[in-house]
C-alpha cells in the first residue's frame, strides 16, 4: 500500500536492454563462456573435417605409434593402439552434444509443461504431479540411471532415456515454483477477467515469466548432462567401444596411470572444458537476465 | 537555540549503470534543540538520500559527497571516522526506518534484536549493565510507546505482530540509547490512517517528554502540518522553499509546493468538489451478500475455523453513479468487489447486475462486456514480459474481435488515455506509474464496458500523478457514460470524486449514502472516528472535522498496543 | 513445532512408500525375465522356473507387491540371486563404509563452503573473491572421475603420503563393530594408530566427492549474502549501531543460510551418486561399489535394494535439513505447517 514505489536510487535513464548489456559487458567470464561453448559446438559439428585423423574414431589401429605421448602430430597423444587421442576427443564432443540435445529436447519441454500445469491449476493435479516429482527427486540419479541402463542393454540411446526419466523433475520444480510465484500477481486474474483461456494463460502470459529462468537452466544442464553421461560410461555402463566417448576413454585410459597419464587426463580435461564453457555461459545469461536461481 | 543538526551546502553524487548523476543540490537544513523539522518530497527527490547520508548508511563508493558539510553538535560528521561515526548511533541520532516489516530481521525475536542494540552501544560508551537491567530498561521502554504487555512482546518474532505494534516497537528500538535527534522515514506510512493517528500523536508525546529533536521526512502534507514546527520542501535534490509550519501552508511561495498543496483533495471546506448525480435506475443491486473463508491447518490440513470477511452486505448502485467503498485493511472491501465481479463466490445472498444475477452469468462474454476491472498496483496487474499491445489486445481477442479490429481499438485506447502511439510496443517497465495505470485503464476500457470497478486506482502513485489519472477517470466516465465502484481508503479523494459513498468495517457496511451527508454529518462512531484522524492540510478543514470521544473510538476501534488475539 | 515435524514426518513416509513402489514397478516392467537374467544362458529351464518361484515371479503382481512390501517393513530385502545370502545382510556389510564417508564429505562441505561464501560475499570483488570463485568454479565443473584420478595421481603417485585404495592399511588388525564407522570406533577403543590411519584413507576420496558440493554451495551462501546484505533490516541494524561482525554473522547469515542449506539438501542426491565413482576409483568397499557390483552381474534384488537404501538416505538426510531449517528460521515452521 505504500506509496513510495521506486526505491530512491536516482533514476538512470536506460532501459532494460541496456542494462542487461552493460551487465554481461562487465563479465568477461561470460563472453568466454559463450566462446568455448561456441567452439565445442563447432568441434562436434564439424568433426570429420577438423579431427586430423578421423579413422582414429573407428576401429582403427596403428601399433606402431601406440602409446606415444603429446606431440605436434598427435596433440593429446595416442592410446593403447595407436588412435590419435585428440580425434577421438574431437568426436567424443559430438557423442555428448547429441546426448544434450537428446536429453533436454524431451525433458526439458515435458518438464515445463507439467510445472506450469500443476503451478496454475493446483487442487488435484498440482498434488499429484508435485508429489509425483518429489518422488522421482528423491531417487539417486546416478544409482537409478545406472540401474535403468543395466536392464536394458548399456548403449546411448537408453543411456539417454535413463537421464531423461530423471531429468524433468528438476524443470518441473523450478517451472512450478516460479508460476506460483507469479499467480499472486494481478495480472493472472486481470487476464482471466479478460477472458483468456487456460491456454493462453499458460502460454502466453506465464510462460514468457519463466524463460530466462529456463535459458540459464538448460545452459547449467548442459554441462550437467554431459558430466552424468560421462560418469555412466566410465563406469561401463553408457555407450560402449568403439564409438568415442569421452568418460569411456578415461576409464580405458586411467589403467595405463601413471606412465601415459594423457590417455585418461585428456579425455578428462575436455570434459571439464565443455563443462566449464556451459557453466560459464549459465552464469552469465543468470547475471544478464537478473534471475534468481 | 543551538543548531543540533547543522547541513550546509551539501551537493551528492552517484552513479549507477556507469552513469553519474548528482543526486543533492547544495542542500542546506538544521534542526535545531527540541525543534520539530518536516522534510517533505515526492519518491525520487532525495529525501531518502539525505537521511542516509547523516546516518551514514549511504554507500559511499557509488555515492560521493561532492560539497557541503554536515554538523552534528558543532562536529562535522563526514569527518568522522567509522569508530567515532558508529559512536553516534544510536546515541546521539536515532532513526526510524519506514518499513515496520522491513526493519527487524524476521528469524531473531525482539529481544535478541533490542539487547543487542544496548548492548553494543554500552560497549561502545564503555558502559556496564547486566542482562537484568537491560531487560527492565526494555520493558520501560516499551511502556512508553504504549505497549503494556512488554513481557510478550520480547518474546514474539516480529511476524507474529501487528503492524502497528510494529511501528511502535521500531519507536521503542530508537529510543533505547536516549538519542538527541530522531529522524522518522515516514512513519505510519504502512498502516491504516486511524493507526497512524496513533503514531504520530506517540511521537508527539515522546518529542516532548523526552525531550528530543524530531526529523520528520514525509510525502504527505496533512502529516506535515501535523507534526512540523519547521518545513522543507525538496524537489529532484534542490530545496526549493523552507518556512515555518504557518508560513508554508498559509502562504507557499515556491510553484512546485503550491501544486503540492492545490494536489491534495480537500476534505472539508469550499474548495471541496462534490459530485452530484442522481441516477434513476439500478444497476447493481447486492443483497445480504456474504463470504466466508475457511481456514485450513491441523494435523490432517482439515478446515478448522471460518473466517466471515464479508457479513451481510445490502447496497444498491445506481446508473452512473461514481460509487465509493471506503475501508481501512481488513474491512472487506476487495472481496466485495471480487464479488461484484464474479471472482468470488458468495457463501450467502445474491448479486445482481442488471437484473440477471452475477452467479449465473459471470466469466461469459456478456459479463465481461459489462463490468471490468482496475487494479491498484500497475506492476503486478501487467505482465512484465509482455508489451503493451499485446496486454490490451486480450480482452479483445477473447470477445472476438479480429486482428485488424484489434490494431485499430488499441490505436484508439491509446488515443483514450493519453499516451503517445509507439507506447505500443513498449514494456512495462519502461513506463512510469502513471503511465502503468492508464494502461491498465485503457485495458479495462477496450470492450466498452458500462460499469467500471477501480480497486484503490491511485493509491500506488505520488499525491501530482494521482490527481491527472483522477481527471482522466472524470473525462471518461463524461464522454462514455459509465458507472464507478470506486474502492480506496483515501477519504479526501473520495469525498471529490464519488456521488456516494458506503463505509466498510469488519466486513459490514456501517453507513451509507451521498457523500456530503456521510461527511458532513456522520452516524456512526467509526465514521466519525476514520474521518477525524484523517490528517488535513487546513485548520478551517481541522475544525469541520467530526469529533469523537475515546469510548466511542474504542468501541469501533481495537488499538495497536494490544496483542492479536487479546 | 511437534505438529510441523509430525507432518514432515508423514510426508516423507509417504514418499518412502512411493519410491517403494515405484522402484517395484520399473523392476517389474523392465524387460527380460530376472531369474533367468542371473542363472544365465546356460540355465536349464527347470532351474530358471525353480528360480522364478523362489522370487514369487510367478505369483500375481498384487501378491508380488504385498510380498515385497511386507518384506520391506521387516526389513527383508530378499534374497541375492548370485550369492543367496539376504541383500540386506550385505548392505548392512558395505553401509558403514559409504556412510562414513558421506557423513565426513557432508562436514567438510558444510564447515568449508559456508564461512567460504561468507568470506566471498564481504571481500566482494575483491581479489579474496575472485580466487575463491574460481576455487568453487573448478569444484562444480569437474567431473567427480577426473577429480579422483587427478587426486590419486598427483597425493597418491607423485606425493606418496596419501594410499588410493581401501580404507584401512592390511597391516592394521582391527574391527569396528561398535558404529562401524572407523574413526570413531578407533576412538572408542583407544587405538589411535586405526584414527590416524582411517583419517589418511578417508581424506582423498572425500575431497573427490565433496569438490562439487563445495563450489556449488559456496556460490549460492554468497549470492544469498550480497541479498540479503541489501535489505532494509541490514541497513536498520547498522544504524542502530551494531558492529558490523556481529551483522554478517547473526543478522546476515542466519536469514542467508536457508539457501545454501536448501541446497545442500538436494547436494544430498548427486552426493550418492558420486560415491558410486568415488568409491569405485577409491576401491572403497562400500555400498555403492556393492551396488555397481550387482547392477554390472544385474542382481536384481540387490539392485533394488542398493536403490532403496540410497533413497532412503537422501530422504532422512532432507528431514534432517527440514528440521534444522525450523530452528534457524521461525517462518519456516510457521508457513510449512500451514500449507504442506
Amino acid at each position: 500500500m505504500s506509496v513510495i514505489d521506486d526505491h530512491e536510487t536516482p533514476d538512470h535513464g536506460m532501459t532494460a536492454r541496456q542494462m542487461a548489456f552493460f551487465r554481461f559487458r562487465r563479465n568477461p567470464l561470460a563472453v568466454i563462456g559463450a566462446l568455448i561453448v561456441l567452439s565445442v559446438v563447432i568441434m562436434a559439428v564439424f568433426a570429420p573435417w577438423i579431427a586430423p585423423s578421423p579413422e582414429s574414431a573407428g576401429s582403427f589401429v596403428n601399433f606402431r605409434n601406440r602409446h606415444a605421448p603429446p606431440s605436434w602430430d598427435n596433440l593429446m597423444g595416442t592410446d593403447n593402439v595407436g588412435r590419435d587421442v585428440f580425434s577421438r576427443v574431437i568426436y567424443g564432443y559430438r557423442v555428448s552434444l547429441g546426448l544434450v540435445v537428446g536429453v533436454l529436447g524431451v525433458a526439458v519441454p515435458f518438464g515445463v509443461i507439467l510445472g506450469l500445469v500443476a503451478g496454475y491449476f493446483g487442487g488435484w493435479t498440482e498434488t499429484i504431479v508435485m508429489r509425483f516429482t518429489d518422488i522421482m527427486l528423491a531417487l539417486p540419479p546416478l544409482a537409478m540411471a545406472l540401474a535403468i541402463t543395466a536392464v536394458l542393454s548399456p548403449n546411448l540411446v537408453n543411456a539417454m532415456i535413463a537421464i531423461t526419466l530423471l531429468w524433468w523433475t528438476w524443470h518441473t520444480r523450478l517451472i512450478y515454483r516460479i508460476v506460483k510465484g507469479q499467480m499472486n500477481e494481478d495480472y493472472v486474474e486481470a487476464a482471466r477477467v479478460a477472458g483468456a483461456s487456460h491456454m493462453h494463460i499458460l502460454f502466453r502470459e506465464l510462460l514468457p515469466n519463466c524463460i530466462s529462468a529456463v535459458a540459464v537452466k538448460v545452459s547449467l544442464d548442459a554441462g550437467f548432462v554431459i558430466l552424468f553421461g560421462a560418469s555412466l560410461s566410465f563406469l561401463g555402463l553408457g555407450i560402449q567401444p568403439p564409438t568415442p566417448d569421452l568418460g569411456t576413454m578415461v576409464a580405458t585410459g586411467s589403467e595405463y596411470l601413471p606412465e601415459m597419464w594423457w590417455q585418461a587426463i585428456m579425455p578428462g580435461l575436455a570434459i571439464l572444458y565443455a563443462i566449464l564453457g556451459f557453466n560459464l555461459l549459465g552464469d552469465g545469461l543468470r547475471d544478464m537476465l537478473d534471475v534468481e536461481l | 537555540m543551538s543548531r543540533l543538526l547543522d547541513i550546509q551546502s551539501l551537493s551528492i553524487g552517484f552513479s549507477a549503470y556507469g552513469q553519474y548523476r548528482q543526486v543533492l543540490h547544495n542542500v542546506d537544513l538544521h534542526v535545531s534543540e527540541g525543534e520539530r523539522v518536516s522534510l517533505i518530497g515526492q519518491s525520487g527527490s532525495g529525501k531518502t538520500v539525505t537521511m542516509r547520508t547523516i546516518i551514514g548508511t549511504l554507500p559511499m563508493p557509488p555515492g560521493k559527497v561532492e560539497q557541503g558539510s554536515i554538523l552534528y553538535d558543532g562536529r562535522s560528521l563526514l569527518d568522522l571516522n567509522v569508530q567515532e561515526r558508529n559512536r553516534l548511533k544510536g546515541t546521539g541520532i536515532s532513526i526510524i526506518l519506514q518499513d515496520p516489516m522491513l526493519s527487524f530481521n524476521p528469524v531473531l525475536t525482539i529481544q535478541r534484536q533490542m539487547d543487542d542494540i544496548i548492548r553494543y552501544a554500552d560497549i561502545r560508551l564503555e558502559r556496564r549493565r547486566t542482562k537484568g537491567e537491560r531487560h527492565a530498561h526494555m520493558i520501560e521502554t516499551l511502556r512508553k510507546v504504549q505497549l503494556r504487555d512488554g513481557e510478550r512482546v520480547l518474546e514474539s518474532y516480529p511476524i507474529m505482530l501487528s503492524g502497528g505494534m510494529r511501528q511502535r516497537v521500531l519507536i521503542g528500538m530508537a529510543l533505547l540509547n536516549q538519542p538527541s535527534l530522531l529522524i522518522a522515514d515516514e512513519p505510519g506510512t504502512a498502516l491504516d490512517v486511524t493507526t497512524q493517528d496513533e503514531i504520530l500523536r506517540l511521537l508527539n508525546t515522546l518529542v516532548d517528554d523526552e525531550g528530543l529533536s524530531l526529523l520528520l521526512i514525509t510525502h504527505n502534507l496533512g502529516v506535515v502540518r501535523q507534526m512540523a514546527d519547521r518545513v522543507y520542501v525538496m524537489e529532484r535534490g534542490h530545496i526549493v522553499e523552507t518556512g515555518t509550519r504557518e508560513t508554508i501552508f498559509e502562504a507557499p511561495q515556491h510553484a512546485y509546493t503550491r501544486k503540492l498543496m492545490a494536489a491534495v483533495p480537500p476534505l472539508y471546506g469550499d474548495k471541496v468538489q462534490t459530485v452530484v448525480h442522481h441516477g434513476a435506475d439500478p444497476m447493481i443491486d447486492v443483497r445480504a451478500a456474504t463470504k466466508d473463508f475457511q481456514t485450513r491447518g491441523g494435523l490432517l490440513n482439515r478446515a478448522t475455523a471460518s473466517f466471515r470477511a464479508v457479513n451481510d452486505v445490502s447496497l444498491t448502485v445506481n446508473q452512473g453513479d461514481i460509487f465509493g467503498i471506503a475501508g481501512e485493511s481488513g474491512s472487506g472491501k476487495t472481496t466485495l468487489a471480487k464479488m461484484i465481479m464474479g471472482l468470488t463466490t458468495l457463501s450467502h445472498g445474491d448479486i445482481t447486475i442488471s437484473g440477471r444475477n452475477v452467479a449465473g452469468f459471470a466469466g461469459s462474454q456478456e459479463f465481461r462486456k459489462l463490468v471490468q476491472i482496475v487494479y491498484q498496483n500497475p506492476g503486478s496487474s501487467l505482465n512484465p514480459r509482455r508489451t503493451v499491445a499485446d496486454q490490451l489486445a486480450v480482452p479483445l481477442k477473447f470477445t472476438g474481435s479480429d486482428s485488424t479490429a484489434i490494431k485499430t481499438r488499441i490505436s484508439e485506447l491509446l488515443d483514450l488515455v493519453d499516451l503517445p502511439q509507439n507506447y505500443a510496443s513498449m514494456y512495462p517497465h519502461e513506463l512510469s506509474g502513471g503511465q502503468k495505470q492508464r494502461v491498465a485503464i485503457a485495458r479495462a476500457l477496450s470492450v466498452n464496458p458500462k460499469i467500471l470497478v477501480l480497486d484503490e486506482p491511485t493509491s500506488a502513485l505520488d499525491v501530482l500523478v494521482q490527481s491527472t489519472v483522477i481527471d482522466l477517470l472524470h473525462r471518461l466516465r463524461r464522454e462514455f457514460d459509465l458507472t464507478y465502484i470506486f474502492i480506496s481508503h483515501d477519504l479526501s479523494l473520495m469525498r471529490n470524486f464519488c456521488n456516494r459513498v458506503a463505509i466498510m468495517l469488519r466486513g459490514e457496511v456501517v453507513e451509507t449514502g451521498p457523500v456530503a451527508e456521510i461527511f458532513d454529518a456522520p452516524n456512526h462512531p467509526y465514521t466519525r472516528a476514520l474521518l477525524s484522524a484523517i490528517p488535513v492540510i487546513s485548520p478551517e478543514e481541522d475544525a469541520l472535522k467530526p469529533k469523537i470521544t475515546q469510548e466511542e473510538r474504542a468501541s469501533v476501534l481495537a488499538t495497536s498496543t494490544l496483542l492479536e488475539d487479546e | 513445532m511437534f505438529i510441523y515435524l509430525f507432518r514432515r514426518a508423514l510426508t516423507l513416509l509417504l514418499v518412502l512408500l512411493g519410491l517403494a513402489v515405484l522402484i517395484f514397478i520399473i523392476a517389474r516392467i523392465v524387460p527380460g525375465d530376472p531369474a533367468r537374467i542371473a542363472l544365465g544362458p546356460m540355465a536349464t529351464a527347470e532351474q530358471v522356473t525353480e528360480l522364478q518361484n523362489e522370487m514369487g515371479l510367478n505369483d500375481s503382481y498384487p501378491k508380488q507387491l504385498w510380498t515385497y512390501l511386507s518384506g520391506l517393513a521387516q526389513g527383508d530385502l530378499g534374497k541375492s540371486l548370485l550369492t543367496s545370502r539376504p541383500v540386506m545382510d550385505d548392505i548392512r556389510a558395505a553401509l558403514p563404509a559409504t556412510l562414513e564417508l558421506v557423513l565426513f564429505t557432508i562436514i567438510l562441505q558444510i564447515t568449508v563452503s559456508i564461512p567460504l561464501g561468507v568470506m566471498a560475499a564481504v571481500y566482494r570483488n575483491t581479489w579474496v573473491d575472485n580466487v575463491l570463485r574460481v576455487v568453487s568454479l573448478i569444484g562444480v565443473v569437474t567431473p567427480g572421475f577426473v577429480l579422483a584420478i587427478m587426486l590419486q595421481l598427483v597425493a597418491a603417485y607423485y606425493l606418496g603420503f596419501f594410499p588410493i585404495t581401501g580404507r584401512l592399511d592390511g597391516g592394521i588388525d582391527f574391527s569396528a563393530d561398535v558404529t562401524g564407522l572407523l574413526l570413531i570406533d578407533g576412538t572408542l577403543a583407544g587405538r589411535f594408530d586405526v584414527v590416524t590411519d582411517a583419517a589418511r584413507h578417508l581424506f582423498l576420496p572425500s575431497i573427490a566427492l565433496a569438490a562439487a558440493g563445495i563450489g556449488q554451495v559456496m556460490r549460492i551462501t554468497r549470492t544469498a549474502m550480497i541479498e540479503v546484505a541489501s535489505r532494509d533490516f541490514v541497513e536498520a541494524s547498522r544504524a542502530y549501531g551494531i558492529p558490523e561482525r556481529v551483522v554478517t554473522c547473526r543478522y546476515m547469515l542466519r536469514v542467508a543460510s536457508v539457501a545454501p542449506l536448501t541446497i545442500l539438501g538436494l547436494e544430498f542426491a548427486s552426493l550418492i551418486g558420486n560415491a558410486f565413482i568415488v568409491e569405485f576409483v577409491f576401491s572403497w568397499p562400500g555400498i555403492a561399489s556393492y551396488g555397481v557390483r550387482t547392477i554390472l552381474q544385474k542382481d536384481l534384488n540387490a539392485v533394488i535394494g542398493v536403490v532403496l537404501v540410497s533413497g532412503v538416505f537422501f530422504v532422512v538426510a532432507n528431514l534432517a535439513i527440514d528440521i534444522l531449517l525450523g530452528v534457524l528460521d521461525p517462518r519456516h515452521r510457521l508457513r510449512a505447517g500451514r500449507d504442506t
